[in-house]
């Protein structure tokens, strides 16, 4: 199954390191992402699928507890995601 | 003020009053503000034995523990102890040096990305990339080290960053807001109780680690509903409490293994269903409904789908759910459990029986002695047989199961509770692991006493192996083990060996009433293993009892 997912954090050299290794350690593949700063370049946008077959719930309350996560939203649940940001 | 005295600075404004760590080149800064600055600093003889001192520290007391090493390899050093910390939701903030900003990348001497290596072991880490970063970075990572679920923070420190001018910084006062309780789940949480004619409490170490330990007590003593608890919660229930089973899971107790798997409710509270505690998880309680409250929303849901869950503080949630069920008959049922289930300690021969040996001891020490216990068949052996009446006197890795855990942890132990007894009990295995922590002991003069249940042999993966691998003992022979007495005597620690049971009780005295550290090397047979044993993948009701 894959998922959908659109997370907004702050800023950080690191971040997208900590949120592909949580991604990769709680059984997830990444098989898309994207991801900019705003103009202000503070804040992270990031749009990513990955593929499990465990429940997303699991891997998004892990993201949720990444320091400096503003918000985490599951935009799609499906077998096949054909197109992403 | 440079960078380096800052910090010192900014740690006593965290109410920092002892530290451990090993210095090198990268840290040398730190060092220098530490040799006035107001903060004792212990010296342990690794920075893994660091580490764990300052677990101790912070599982002795419930305070932050603080361990400093250089970089390179006394950064990865302390990777071990950091895990531990993670594993067991221990606050510890870990220093490190590192080589100067304009070196970092370049594979400079004794050069390594830290920052890198703790994102898998840590809760959060931070590399301070400039003067003015450093005030917020500390503030910040004491708190994320102690809000919500506690654990290890690692600030990378560049050394041009400590000798550099410092940038003021106030700290701030925190603000933490009162959480109010969803009323709908507080009286759903009710009726499901109300209504069980089989509850059971499921009790993990988040109750310790929310200071919850006085809540649940009045929890347990206003429902009585019976209860057994985690490896990390022993402590947290009085062990004469009328209806407390002990430890449940692969080692648990058989009465509390049993009565998992029959009641009806499970409360499990600030537990997180860890393998070595549900065995087969498809059969873990299978007539129950879940009740989980834990701070950590992550856990709800991750291993056993609940009917209600609360991240609520457990100081809230335990008075806001207290109310008693009419189970007269399930609590008959649990009493004749516990009486017909008791351990027993006759043990033929003269040879000296663990078991029966640790409950010698356990009713031998005053009441706030603090027990550090390493890890393997003796771990297993001092969660079954001993008893302490707080959390903060078991001291034992858990999650990790980290060997070499117990002497380093009773080093923090004894540091941080000065007038308690401290004692280190420890198997052949892992007290070789930080061995070198002896020295640590004697240059402060501790007064730790050592248990050390030897069987010259690595004890619980021998066990393993007779059981599960056809009795090839692959690697776990261990004949040929040094002379441990001779070994503390280097380090100016008295002790003896003892054989049998009639040696026991004066050598124990000995022990007990040693005015500085002392060593009881206490010979056992290899064969001994430690029973009940939930075999791996089995449900928590086939429990092995003996080899037959």
């Amino acid at each position: 199954m894959k998922s959908l997912l659109i997370i907004e954090a702050k800023n950080s050299p690191e971040f997208l390191e900590r949120l592909l290794r949580v991604c990769r350690h709680r059984g997830f593949t990444t098989t898309n992402i994207n991801a900019e700063t705003g103009n202000s370049q503070q804040t992270l946008h990031i749009t990513i699928t990955v593929a499990s077959e465990r429940n997303i719930s699991l891997l998004t309350k892990q993201i949720e507890k990444i320091v400096g996560v503003k918000q985490v939203a599951t935009l799609q649940q499906e077998k096949n995601i054909k197109a992403t940001a | 003020m440079n960078g380096a005295n800052f910090v010192v600075h900014a740690l006593k404004e965290q109410n920092v009053t002892q530290v451990f760590g090993y210095p090198g080149g990268a840290i040398m800064p730190l060092y220098d503000a530490l040799y006035d600055g107001g903060v004792k600093h212990l010296l342990c003889r690794h920075e893994q034995g660091a580490a764990m001192a300052a677990i101790g520290y912070a599982r002795a007391t419930g305070k932050v523990g603080v361990c400093i090493a250089t970089s390179g390899p006394g950064a990865t050093n302390l990777i071990t102890g950091l895990a531990d910390a993670l594993l067991d939701s221990i606050p510890i903030i870990a220093i490190t040096g590192q080589v100067p900003t304009n070196l970092i990348g370049t594979d400079a001497f004794q050069e390594i990305d830290v920052f890198g290596l703790s994102l898998a072991c840590t809760k959060h880490s931070f590399m301070v990339q400039s003067a003015d970063q450093l005030g917020p970075i500390i503030e910040q990572a004491f708190e994320i080290a102690t809000t919500g679920r506690p654990g290890p923070v690692l600030i990378d420190l560049p050394k041009d960053i400590q000798i550099g001018p410092s940038v003021a910084h106030t700290l701030a006062k925190l603000v933490h807001s009162n959480n109010y309780l969803d009323n709908r789940l507080i009286a759903q949480a009710k009726l499901m109780i109300e209504s069980s004619n089989k509850p059971l409490l499921y009790v993990g170490g988040g109750v310790g680690m929310a200071n919850a330990v006085s809540e649940l007590r009045d929890f347990i003593e206003q429902t009585r509903i019976p209860s057994v608890c985690t490896l990390k919660a022993i402590g947290c229930i009085p062990h004469h409490s009328p209806y407390f089973m002990g430890m449940v899971g692969m080692h648990g107790s058989k009465a509390s293994n049993l009565a998992i798997q029959e009641c009806d409710l499970l409360i499990a509270i600030g537990a997180r269903f860890d393998d070595r505690v549900t065995g087969k998880l498809d059969e873990f309680a299978p007539n129950a409904k879940v009740i989980h409250l834990d701070i950590d929303a992550a856990e709800i849901d991750k291993l056993r789908q609940v009917t209600l869950s609360m991240t609520d503080d457990l100081k809230q949630v335990l008075p806001a759910i207290t109310i008693k069920p009419n189970i007269t008959p399930w609590k008959k049922h649990i009493a004749t459990m516990k009486a017909k289930h008791v351990s027993r300690y006759d043990h033929p021969g003269e040879p000296i029986f663990a078991p029966a040996l640790l409950r010698q001891l356990a009713q031998s020490i005053p009441g706030d002695t603090v027990i550090c216990s390493d890890v393997g068949q003796h771990q297993m052996w001092v969660a079954q047989h001993m008893f302490v009446d707080r959390p903060e006197n078991h001291i034992t890795s858990s999650g990790l199961g980290t060997m070499g855990f117990g002497v380093p942890a009773a080093v923090g132990a004894q540091v941080a509770r000065p007038d308690d007894m401290v004692i280190a009990i420890s198997g052949d295995g892992s007290f070789m692991m930080n061995v070198q922590e002896l020295g640590t002991i004697k240059r402060k003069k501790l007064p730790i006493k050592i248990l050390l249940i030897d069987n010259q042999r690595l004890g619980m993966v021998r066990q393993w192996q007779e059981l599960f691998f056809n009795s090839r003992f692959s690697e776990t022979i261990l004949t040929d083990n040094p002379d441990f007495v001779t070994l503390a005597s280097a380090f100016d620690i008295p002790g003896e060996t003892i054989k049998t049971k009639s040696q026991i009780s004066q050598a124990l005295q000995r022990l007990l009433t040693s005015e500085g550290p002392y060593l009881l090397h206490v010979s056992i047979s290899e064969a001994e293993n430690v029973w009940p044993l939930v075999p791996p993948g089995a449900p928590n009701d086939k429990m092995m009892e003996s080899i037959e």
